[in-house]
C-alpha cells in the first residue's frame, strides 16, 4: 500500500465550502424544451419498459458530482504518494585521460567501454535524478542535466590525468551529503588510490605500452639536413624489445631495435636528409602487446626546400656589393647566383638601387635603396643619425649593427611594412628598413643602397642576408607539428591503482503528485456525468 | 405549476371562415339520422320500472335488467324489455370532454373538438328536433339544450364559453344518465384513459344508450416528439416527466401509442359503441374535404 500524504491538508476545509455548490449541482439539468402531452402514462410505460428512470437528485449523477468535487479538493490539498528516500543527484567522474584510449580485451577502448556503460545506466535512471558528468583528464568538461544524460561533446580520451579521483570523491560526498552519489569510471592509471566512496567502475586491465615521449628537431632549411633526437619509454612485463624508426619525406632509414627498460627514457638520434618536395616525417615505436597506439607515433610536416637560385638586379652606379652579397648568400644557403631574366624562376631577387617593377610583399626580394612604381619621390637623407635596430625582431635579434653607417638614404622609397632598422631625422625616428608582406611571402627593403653604407662590410651582414632569405619564405619554411605531445604520466599502463567495482546505490524516488491524476479522473467523471441523464 | 409554461391559448374556434363552412355543411349536408327518444317522466325515472306500459321490444345487450319483462320471458322464452309511456321526439346529445388535456397538440385537440361539436350540433339543429349539450364540470353550463337552426349562433357561443374542467368519464356518463339519454350520444374526447372510459361505456349501454365516440386525431397520437432532452407535462394533473428522448425511447413510445389506439378501439367495440377517429385539420383549414368524413359518419 503506497504511503499517501497531503501537502496542504488545511484545504480540505474547502469541502465544506463546496457543499452548497454540490447541492446546487446535484439537481438534474433543467430541460430547455417543455412540451404538453396527453400521453404521460404512455411515456411512463415506455420508460419502464426500457428500465429507464428520469433524472433524480440523489442518483448516480450526484454520486459522480461528489466524487468529482472530492477529487478536486484532494488535488488542491496536494495529495502525493510519498517516494522512497535516497540520493537524487548523481555525479559521474569520467576518467578521460589518454590512458583510457588503451584497448581492452573486448577490442573496445576503455573510454568507449565507459561511455557505453554510462549511457546504458543513465538511460535507466528516473527523470528526477540530477545527473552531472565531470570529464577528468585532458580538457576538463562538465555536463549537467539532459546534456549529461546524452553524454554530449565529451570528446575522445586524451590529455593527462590532472585530477586525484579519490580526493574528488571526498569533495563531492562532503559537499553533496546524502543526497548525492558519486560514480567514478576510470582505468585507475595514474591514481595513487581509487575513490573509497560512491560507485566505482574500474575498466580494462594492466597492459604493455611504449611511447614516443619527445622529439627534438633541428631543421637546416633551406639546406636538406635534419638533426632528429627522440625519447622513448616503455612499460610492461618481460623484455621490452621495441623497434624504433623514422620514415617519411627523408632518404630511407632502416628501423632499429631498441631494448627499453621499464619506465626508463632512452634517446635515439638520427641525422637525416630530407627530400626537396617536403612532406610528412614520422617517428614510431613498436612494442609487442602495445595497447595504446595513440602515443606510438610522432609526426611533423616538413616544408619543401626552396629553389636556392638568387638573381641580382643592380643599377649602373651600383658597386660590386650586390653581386658579392648574392654570392655570399648563395654560399650560405647552398644555392647559386643566376642572371635576372624575365620568366626565370628564382628563389630570391636581390635588388640594389634603381627602379624595379616589383610589388612589395608580393615577391620574395631583398631590395637596397630601390624605387617602386607608385612609391614616393626619392628625397635624399644624408647621414641618418642615431642608427638603431629592433633587438627583438627575427631579422636583427642578436646581431650587432652598432658599426653601421649610412651616407645617404631615401626613407620615402620604403613601402609599408614592419620596420626593424631606424634612423633619426630632425629629431624624428624613421625606419630605414622594413619587412613587407605576410607570413608565407614577404620582401625585405632597405632605404639605402649597399654602396651608400658599410652594411656589406659588417660581420652581421651574411647572417642578416640569410635571415632575410628565410623571412622572405616565412611560414613556408616552418616545420608544422602534426602530433600533439603525449600526455604526461599516461604511458605506464602496467602499474595502476586497483580496486573492486562497486555498483550504484539505490537512488531515491520522488514524491508523486497525484493532483494531475485526480484532475484527470475528475474530468473523466464529469464527462460521464454529462452523458448520464 | 411553477417552472412550467402557461397553457397554450386557443385560437378563435369559430372564425368567419369556419362559420361559412358550417353553413355550407348545413345547407347541403346529409340528413342526420335521429332516434326516437324514450323520455320517461321524472316520476317514472324516480320509480324505476313503474309507469304507463306502452309495449315490448326485444332485449339487446346493455339494456337495464330491471326493465326485462320476466313474465313475457316465461311465456315465450325470449327476453323483452318493457317500454314505458314516452314522449317521443328525435334528438341528439353531444357529450363534450372539457379536460385541459385537450389543449395539447398542433392544432390543439380542444379546437378540433369544438369545431367537431359545432358540426354535429349544427346538423342536429338543422335536421332534428333538439340537441342537448352536456359539458360535465362546467357548472351551470353543464347541461344546455338547443332547438332549431336559429340557435346555431347561441350554440357556437356556448361552446366558446365552456371552461377547461377535468371530469372522470364515469362522472360524465353519470351526468348524461341523470339527465336522460336524449337520442344518440356523440361523445367527443381524447379517450386518453380507455380503462376509465370502459366502465362508463358499459354503464351507458346498460341504460340503453348508443354512443359514437369522436376522437379528433392528432399527429402526436402516432409520432412522439423529436429527439432531445425535454420535459413532458400533463396539463390535467400537472405531473411532469423529464426525458432524454433517443431513438430507442421514441420507438418504445410509438409502440405505446399504438397500444393506446388498439385499447380505445377494443373498449368501444366490446361495449357496442362506435369510435370514430377524425384527423383534425389545421387551424386555418376550412375546406369541405376536411369535414366531409364527419358529415359522412353522422349520416351513417
Amino acid at each position: 500500500m503506497p504511503e499517501l500524504t497531503l501537502t496542504h491538508p488545511d484545504r480540505l476545509w474547502w469541502l465544506l465550502l463546496l457543499l452548497p455548490l454540490l447541492l446546487l449541482l446535484a439537481w438534474p439539468p433543467r430541460p430547455r424544451r417543455i412540451a404538453w402531452t396527453a400521453h404521460l402514462p404512455q411515456w411512463r410505460t415506455a420508460m419502464a419498459g426500457l428500465r429507464r428512470r428520469p433524472p433524480r437528485v440523489w442518483s448516480l449523477r450526484t454520486l459522480l458530482m461528489l466524487l468529482i468535487a472530492g477529487f478536486g479538493v484532494f488535488a488542491a490539498a496536494g495529495l502525493v504518494r510519498v517516494g522512497q528516500p535516497g540520493p537524487d543527484r548523481l555525479v559521474v567522474a569520467l576518467d578521460a585521460s589518454a590512458s583510457m584510449a588503451a584497448r581492452t580485451a573486448t577490442g573496445e577502448t576503455a573510454f568507449e567501454l565507459a561511455r557505453r556503460r554510462l549511457a546504458s545506466e543513465l538511460a535507466t535512471l528516473p527523470e528526477h535524478v540530477d545527473v552531472t558528468v565531470l570529464r577528468c583528464g585532458g580538457p576538463a568538461l562538465r555536463r549537467r542535466g539532459a546534456s549529461a544524460r546524452a553524454l554530449q561533446d565529451l570528446g575522445p580520451a586524451a590529455g593527462a590525468q590532472s585530477v586525484d579521483l579519490a580526493a574528488l570523491a571526498r569533495e563531492v560526498v562532503d559537499a553533496g551529503g546524502e543526497e548525492t552519489v558519486l560514480w567514478t569510471l576510470t582505468d585507475g592509471q595514474g591514481q595513487r588510490a581509487l575513490p573509497a566512496s560512491g560507485a566505482l567502475s574500474v575498466l580494462g586491465s594492466p597492459v604493455r605500452n611504449a611511447a614516443v615521449l619527445e622529439v627534438r628537431l633541428v631543421d637546416h632549411w633551406p639546406l636538406p639536413e635534419l638533426e632528429l633526437e627522440a625519447d622513448f619509454i616503455a612499460c610492461g612485463d618481460g623484455a621490452l624489445e621495441a623497434t624504433v624508426g623514422v620514415a617519411g619525406a627523408i632518404d630511407a632509414v632502416a628501423d632499429s631495435p631498441l631494448a627499453l627498460q621499464y619506465g626508463e627514457v632512452q634517446t635515439v638520434r638520427w641525422s637525416l636528409r630530407r627530400v626537396a618536395a617536403g612532406g610528412r616525417l614520422s617517428v614510431t615505436v613498436a612494442l609487442a602487446g602495445d595497447a595504446l597506439a595513440e602515443d606510438d607515433r610522432w609526426t611533423v610536416q616538413l616544408p619543401p626546400l626552396p629553389a636556392p637560385r638568387i638573381a641580382v638586379l643592380a643599377d649602373e652606379e651600383a658597386g660590386p656589393f650586390a653581386v658579392v652579397a648574392a654570392a655570399a648568400l648563395a654560399a650560405e644557403v647552398g644555392g647559386e647566383v643566376v642572371p635576372a631574366a624575365a620568366g626565370a624562376e628564382v628563389g630570391l631577387l636581390l635588388v640594389d638601387g634603381g627602379e624595379v617593377a616589383l610589388a612589395p610583399g608580393r615577391a620574395r626580394a631583398l631590395c637596397f635603396g630601390s624605387r617602386y612604381p607608385g612609391g614616393g619621390a626619392a628625397e635624399p637623407w644624408l647621414r641618418p643619425g642615431a642608427l638603431d635596430w629592433a633587438r627583438d625582431h627575427p631579422l636583427t635579434a642578436g646581431l650587432d649593427l652598432s658599426e653601421l653607417q649610412v651616407e645617404a638614404a631615401s626613407a620615402e622609397t620604403l613601402p609599408a611594412g614592419e620596420p626593424f632598422l631606424f634612423g633619426e631625422r630632425a629629431g624624428e625616428r624613421r625606419p630605414l628598413a622594413v619587412v613587407s608582406g605576410g607570413d608565407d611571402l614577404a620582401s625585405v627593403h632597405f632605404a639605402f643602397r649597399l654602396q651608400d653604407g658599410n652594411l656589406p662590410l659588417l660581420a652581421a651582414f651574411p647572417q642578416l642576408l640569410r635571415r632575410s632569405f628565410v623571412r622572405c619564405y616565412g611560414s613556408a619554411a616552418a616545420v608544422v607539428p602534426l602530433s600533439a605531445p603525449p600526455a604526461a604520466g599516461e604511458q605506464d599502463l602496467w602499474q595502476r591503482a586497483a580496486g573492486r567495482d562497486r555498483p550504484l546505490p539505490a537512488l531515491g524516488t520522488p514524491d508523486l503528485d497525484l493532483g494531475p491524476w485526480l484532475i484527470l479522473a475528475g474530468l473523466l467523471l464529469l464527462a460521464v456525468r454529462a452523458w448520464l441523464r | 405549476m411553477r417552472g412550467l409554461p402557461s397553457r397554450p391559448v386557443l385560437p378563435e374556434p369559430f372564425p368567419p371562415g369556419f362559420r361559412a363552412l358550417l353553413r355550407e355543411i348545413l345547407s347541403r349536408g346529409p340528413r342526420l339520422p335521429g332516434e326516437r327518444v324514450e323520455r320517461p317522466s321524472r316520476r317514472h325515472t324516480a320509480l324505476g320500472n313503474s309507469g304507463t306500459f306502452a309495449g315490448h321490444r326485444p332485449y339487446v345487450r346493455g339494456d337495464d335488467l330491471r326493465r326485462i319483462d320476466w313474465a313475457a320471458y316465461a311465456r315465450s322464452s325470449e327476453l323483452f324489455v318493457m317500454q314505458l309511456e314516452e314522449e317521443e321526439r328525435r334528438a341528439a346529445t353531444v357529450l363534450l370532454d372539457l379536460s385541459p388535456r385537450l389543449c395539447v397538440g398542433e392544432p390543439p385537440r380542444r379546437l378540433a373538438a369544438l369545431r367537431l361539436a359545432a358540426v354535429i350540433g349544427g346538423l342536429a339543429l338543422r335536421h332534428l328536433d333538439g340537441l342537448t349539450v352536456l359539458a360535465p364540470g362546467a357548472g351551470r353550463a353543464a347541461i344546455s339544450t338547443f332547438t332549431g337552426a336559429a340557435e346555431l349562433d347561441r350554440l357556437l357561443q356556448h361552446f366558446v364559453d365552456l371552461p377547461f374542467v377535468a371530469v372522470a368519464p364515469r362522472d360524465a356518463v353519470g351526468l348524461l344518465l341523470s339527465r336522460g339519454i336524449g337520442g344518440r350520444v356523440h361523445w367527443i374526447s381524447d379517450f386518453a384513459d380507455p380503462v376509465a372510459c370502459e366502465s362508463a361505456l358499459v354503464l351507458l349501454r346498460r341504460r340503453g344508450g348508443r354512443a359514437t365516440g369522436w376522437l379528433p386525431a392528432l399527429p402526436e397520437d402516432r409520432e412522439p416528439p423529436r429527439l432531445g432532452y425535454m420535459r413532458v407535462v400533463d396539463p390535467e394533473s400537472g405531473e411532469w416527466l423529464t426525458l432524454s428522448v433517443d431513438r430507442t425511447l421514441r420507438d418504445a413510445m410509438r409502440r405505446q401509442l399504438e397500444v393506446l389506439r388498439r385499447s380505445q378501439d377494443r373498449v368501444f367495440a366490446q361495449c357496442g359503441h362506435v369510435l370514430a377517429r377524425w384527423s383534425a385539420p389545421a387551424a386555418d383549414d376550412f375546406g369541405w374535404p376536411s369535414y366531409e368524413e364527419v358529415v359522412r359518419r353522422c349520416q351513417s
